[in-house]
């Protein structure tokens, strides 16, 4: 899913100011499961801008906020109350907003979430980032994504920077690699791994902004 | 042929120092301690934005050196330059007249004086070494044909004492097909573990191992090594050690402890070369290689 965060009340402060009224959208979906975009979050913001003095005209979740005509067919119920606001807030991902982005020129639609990753869900509400979405899948060879969990995206094995086993960037992790290198030899497969070598990976495969039909294949 | 090339294939002892450059565009410092190693090693190492700290570049220093008659190593890593920007600085710094290489990953910029830098690693240090050789057989990354050829003598480099061994090892093994003329360790502490090291290297033909020499100055020193060089473990017994010493006594032990290990290398045909890393003052240098030079000497005659 992708995981967000919501914004400090002092970011969304600054990027509300002028503005008097609102509406909000929360999303179904995976700000959900983060819970930064399902009721409670939408109502725990509507309460906060009524403290400050600004008025919610209205609310809605959309079911899926990144599918930009299934959302635009729900919005059309509320109209009225979107014509009464000032601005769209949207409880989302980066997707999601720019979904609504879409739909108005002229009122502003402003994230209440910053969009952090692609994550995996351990327990309720705590995320891992496994997979950044390179466009060139290694999962076959190495078990572990090594471009996402290796902050070397090295491809050949580990670096000369682990101590007691644990990756020199983030002291608290086990080394990537060597989590691989386990899998690996596990398999019986790492003479077969170090016959030839892995890379240059192609990197214009993560080129951004990508698109992609299944009608392509 | 580069001397160290040249000494390397003779079979040769050779000793290399690290010097890392400046903090800023003067280079007067760094031109003085060059003026004075080199007549006490056979070429000198010009790091590469070490620990991810910004510096002066190493290609820069490198052609400062050669204008001394200096013999430099470019060391260059891949955390802040893509295969594109590698490739030509490679073609820029041939051009310039280096030509000997270090190359290796590089310590990521967390470890660094601007942490927010993006970092690169578009390719790993065993596809560099191949992007080495590809640029000495005329071509460049994609196979397409260069102008000319580069005649690099290329470098990697290799832990001998991080835990556990074989992920280095299978990589030394992997640098050492992908074409890498030598290698050099990172600082060792232990000899045992630089034997385990070169156990495995010696099953391999003609491997050229350099190995790195760190001369304890201080107890601070050895505190930011132990804590702040990736992959370096120092072990308890020589914080201890080093602990229990007084100031001025951890600068003997310092050179004591620094002409052993080389001593047993020596003694022992364990490896061929020696790299001073992280110097500080040249005297120190000075010292340290007068002492094991005498005996090194009497070893080569005996």
């Amino acid at each position: 899913m992708i995981v967000t965060k919501q914004k400090t009340a002092e970011e969304i402060s600054n990027y509300i100011l002028q503005y008097k009224s609102f509406f909000l959208v929360g999303c179904s979906e995976c700000a959900t499961l983060c819970g930064t975009g399902d009721e409670d979050a939408i109502l725990n913001l509507k309460e906060w801008l009524e403290k400050e003095g600004k008025r919610v005209t209205g609310w809605f979740i959309a079911k899926t906020g990144c599918q930009i005509l299934g959302t635009k067919r729900e919005l059309s119920g509320y109209k009225q109350l979107l014509e009464e606001a000032d601005c769209i807030l949207v409880l989302s991902c980066g997707a999601g907003t720019q979904t609504l982005n879409e739909f108005f020129e002229d009122k502003p639609v402003i994230p209440v979430n910053d969009t952090l990753f692609i994550g995996n869900m351990r327990r309720f509400k705590e995320f891992e980032e496994k997979c950044k979405a390179c466009g060139e899948c290694f999962l076959a060879i190495t078990g572990v994504c090594i471009i996402t969990l290796c902050p070397k995206s090295m491809l050949n094995g580990p670096c000369g920077g682990y101590k007691d086993g644990n990756c020199e960037v983030n002291f608290h992790r086990k080394c990537a690699w060597l989590i691989a290198f386990d899998i690996l030899q596990k398999r019986g497969l790492i003479d077969k791994f170090y016959e030839s070598f892995l890379g240059p990976k192609d990197w214009s495969k993560a080129n951004s902004p990508r698109n992609y039909s299944v009608k392509e294949r | 042929m580069t001397l160290l090339k040249k000494k390397l294939l003779n079979g040769d002892f050779v000793i290399t120092v690290e010097i890392t450059p400046p903090k800023g565009p003067d280079v007067t410092s760094m031109l003085t301690k060059l003026e004075k190693l080199k007549y006490l090693t056979d070429a000198v190492n010009f790091t590469d934005n070490p620990s991810a700290k910004m510096r002066l570049c190493s290609m820069a220093a490198c052609k400062l050196s050669l204008e001394m008659d200096f013999e430099p190593v470019l060391q260059m890593t891949c955390r802040d330059r893509n295969r594109i920007a590698i490739q030509s600085d490679l073609l820029g710094a041939h051009a310039l007249g280096i030509r000997n290489l270090l190359v290796m990953t590089g310590d990521h910029p967390i470890w660094g004086d601007q942490k927010e830098a993006k970092p690169v690693y578009d390719i790993d240090s065993s596809i560099m070494i191949k992007l080495v050789k590809d640029l000495n057989e005329g071509k460049d990354i994609c196979g397409n044909p260069l102008y000319g050829r580069t005649d690099f003598f290329v470098g990697g480099v290799v832990n001998p004492c991080i835990e556990p061994i074989l992920p280095q090892l299978k990589r030394f093994e992997q640098k050492l097909k992908l074409g890498a003329d030598f290698f050099q360790t990172q600082m060792i502490f232990e000899i045992d573990k630089l034997k385990r090291f070169m156990d495995f290297a010696n099953k391999f033909d003609e491997v050229k191992v350099i190995v790195g020499i760190i001369i304890i100055r201080t107890k601070k020193m050895l505190y930011y090594i132990a804590e702040k060089i990736p992959g370096v473990a120092v072990p308890l017994w020589l914080m201890n050690k080093v602990n229990d010493l007084s100031d001025k006594d951890v600068e003997k032990f310092g050179i004591d402890f620094a002409s052993k290990i080389t001593m047993d290398i020596i003694e022992n045909r364990l490896a061929q070369g020696i790299h001073i890393m992280a110097i500080s003052k040249v005297e120190d240098v000075k010292n340290f290689l007068n002492y094991i030079k005498i005996r090194e000497c009497k070893l080569w005659v005996s």
